[in-house]
């Protein structure tokens, strides 16, 4: 395996929702064992770049290849292939509603390997004590609190060991504190087993604290790309608003309008 | 008038559309049925949701218009004093039409509207994208079980409907208006024929089962994965279900018992 | 582990109930209790008209029905009615060879049956045996017709 050859490469990636353009044109490349933050305003398609990645939606041109695979060409078997080799964390968990923590954790487990069920068993208990749920293993998913279900999500999204995780908003709506392990965890993991993880997010802070690579998405463009701390002191403009998260700069705070005198004066 | 014209190649391009969709889905659950066969639980468990918990409701229906048709048909019939016509009246009409289709209607009420809030919940709260990211075929693990479930549940909750609207009919006819207990099983039993009527009744429930179970998955799957999305699929479930049967019914009717 | 019990139980429950109903069905409300399909044996018989008389049509003896009519064909030599009557298993030797064949009507509107009066004979008809003495149907407009000649008659002889 070439190490610093990128494990994800996306290429002049096109890709439209109806009428409205989504991506125009974006280059990425997601490098090996190293945490990548994807950000942008809301809006900008971050969720369906990661579906892209993960093959659930096809683009309309350009090429994304994902450990050598071109995923836009794959069979659905390829395809499900290579997604036992991906996890993705969910923005809402997506915890199988019916059935508890425990069975959640051991669904890819069990669905896709024949492992005896005193294996399964361990391999469970030790991605839950990985998370820090060992204990919730006998709740149904709507006892758990949000962060914990989206711990439990990656724990279940570990399961199957695989190469690279995908976290789709991992931080938002998330108290402080749950935000914190969140944020301790995905590091964890990622130093701990040399993962490949993309992160989604539009919560500056936290993922600048963990990403060692940023991205910034914006009107269907990669507007800037480097180092947190490079793209903190950026001189663009608008990464300086998007990064510091000022209300007025090249995004204006208001949305275009006439002039506010000629709209309060005139009549209708 | 243009823009009329337009509206209605609209709607049939739109249905044509949601036809070949429809189509298109029940091939892949077809496809998954035989890898159902080493998970023989995953039916049992919607065996469980679409039939065990259908069974009160149809049971007490079931009861309750077999007795409606006792006393009913006894009034019409007295009046010809054919009252031993009686069970052969409440078995025909049971067994050929009110047990298919009253337990359809029930059924795409009770257990219908249930898997599609159910499927377009799971489809809103990403658990149907969740398994398509862990490697597993939505539609073959959460939907055909579903859909087996309800091919096979109908035609028995169809049989205990008529089953208990036959002992209806038998409770009032014979119990409390005093038809002869022999008279109303033996012309029952040279009226209706195991073929004719039995069979015929539960080929019917075989395809009210595959239409309702298919629609309400199509439109659990299709809706939009909001809370708005959902309730709307629950309601056009119902609606579509409905129709279907009733529209079939009369199909099947024509087809079966025309001579 | 006993909830998972309990569904199965439950689900056992409910494909049983399902099956018994039916079983039900075809037992206690259907013929099939009373139609045993290949068995038994046929006898032949004409008829000069056979009004409404269908296949499937009870064949009774001294009211007790012991076969159905399983074919009605006609003879284009004799125009007669053929109907080939099924006898149940269990009644070989007991329709002698001179049984006479009726078609009867249940009730005034009711469905035609095939009623047979036993004979003396010490003989008994088996497979593909025929019985030769028969009566045929009523039909109602004969009948009303044969009434209003007689009345007619009646009436001329009065005057």
């Amino acid at each position: 395996m070439i190490d610093d050859e990128p494990l994800v490469t996306i290429r002049n990636l096109r890709f439209f929702r109806g009428d409205r353009v989504i991506f125009d044109g974006v280059d990425i490349d997601i490098p090996r064992g190293k945490v990548t933050a994807i950000m942008g305003p809301s809006g900008t398609g971050k969720t369906t770049l990661l579906k892209l990645i993960g093959g659930q939606l096809r683009p309309a041109a350009g090429t994304i290849q994902v450990d050598g695979e071109r995923v836009d060409r794959l069979g659905t078997r390829d395809l499900y292939r290579l997604r036992m080799r991906m996890g993705m964390l969910f923005q809402s968990g997506a915890l199988l509603t019916d059935i508890p923590v425990f069975e959640n954790v051991a669904y890819p487990i069990r669905e896709h390997t024949g492992l005896p069920e005193s294996l399964i068993r361990k391999l469970v208990l030790l991605k839950l004590e990985a998370v820090g749920l060992r204990g919730a293993r006998d709740l149904m998913p709507h006892e758990l609190s949000g962060g914990m279900a989206r711990r439990v999500a990656l724990a279940r999204a570990i399961a199957l060991d695989p190469m690279m995780i995908m976290y789709d908003e991992p931080f938002t709506g998330q108290d402080p504190i749950s935000m914190g392990v969140l944020v301790k965890l995905i590091r964890a993991l990622n130093d701990a087993s040399r993962l490949t993880s993309i992160v989604v997010s539009h919560d500056v802070r936290e993922a600048a604290q963990i990403a060692d690579y940023i991205y910034i998405i914006s009107n269907g463009k990669v507007i800037e790309h480097g180092a947190p701390d490079a793209m903190m002191s950026s001189s663009s403009e608008w990464t300086a608003q998007f990064m510091n998260g000022l209300a007025d700069g090249p995004v204006p705070f208001h949305f275009p309008a006439p002039g506010l005198e000629q709209d309060l004066m005139g009549e209708s | 008038m243009l823009e009329q014209l337009a509206r209605l190649g609209r709607i049939g391009i739109g249905s044509l559309e949601q036809l070949g969709r429809g189509h298109l889905l029940l091939l892949y659950m077809l496809a998954g049925i035989s890898e159902l066969f080493t998970r023989p639980r995953l039916l049992l468990n919607q065996l469980f949701s679409v039939g065990v918990l259908s069974v009160l409701i149809v049971a007490i229906s079931g009861t309750f218009v077999g007795m409606v048709l006792g006393l009913q048909g006894y009034y019409i019939l007295s009046q010809f004093g054919a009252e031993q016509t009686l069970g052969v009246m409440v078995a025909a009409s049971l067994v050929r039409e009110l047990g298919p289709v009253v337990t359809a209607l029930l059924f795409a009420g009770r257990a219908g509207s249930a898997l599609t809030a159910e499927i377009g919940l799971m489809k809103a709260t990403e658990q149907l994208s969740g398994l398509e990211m862990m490697a597993v075929n939505p539609v073959k693990r959460i939907l055909t079980p579903r859909f087996l479930a309800g091919f096979v549940a109908m035609p028995l909750l169809a049989a205990m409907f008529s089953a208990l609207g036959v002992l209806g009919g038998y409770f009032v006819g014979v119990g409390l208006l005093g038809v002869d207990d022999g008279a109303f099983w033996s012309q029952m039993q040279t009226k209706i024929d195991l073929y004719d009527d039995v069979l015929n009744g539960v080929i019917k429930s075989l395809v009210f089962g595959f239409v309702c179970t298919w629609i309400a998955l199509f439109q659990g799957y299709g809706s939009a994965p909001t809370s708005e999305g959902v309730s709307r699929a629950t309601t056009r479930t119902v609606v579509h279900s409905s129709f279907a049967v009733l529209g079939l019914d009369f199909i099947l009717t024509a087809l079966m018992f025309g001579e | 582990m006993t909830q998972n019990r309990t569904m199965e139980i439950l689900v056992g429950a409910f494909m049983a109930v399902g099956f018994l109903a039916l079983f039900f069905l075809s037992m206690q409300v259907s013929n099939l209790s009373s139609s045993n399909g290949g068995e038994g044996y046929q006898v032949l018989a004409r008829f000069d008209n056979i009004g409404s008389l269908k296949v499937r049509s009870p064949v009774t003896m001294a009211g007790v029905r012991i076969g159905r009519v399983s074919d009605i064909a006609f003879d284009r030599k004799t125009f007669e009615a053929v109907v080939t009557l099924r006898i149940d298993s269990g009644y070989e030797q007991s329709i002698p060879d001179d049984t006479f064949a009726k078609i009867f009507t249940a009730g005034l509107l009711g469905e035609q049956y095939i009623g047979l009066d036993a004979g003396g004979s010490s003989t008994f008809l088996t497979e593909g045996g025929q019985i030769t003495l028969t009566q045929s149907a009523l039909v109602l407009e004969e009948i009303i017709g044969q009434f209003l000649f007689s009345k007619a008659e009646e009436g001329t002889k009065i005057e």
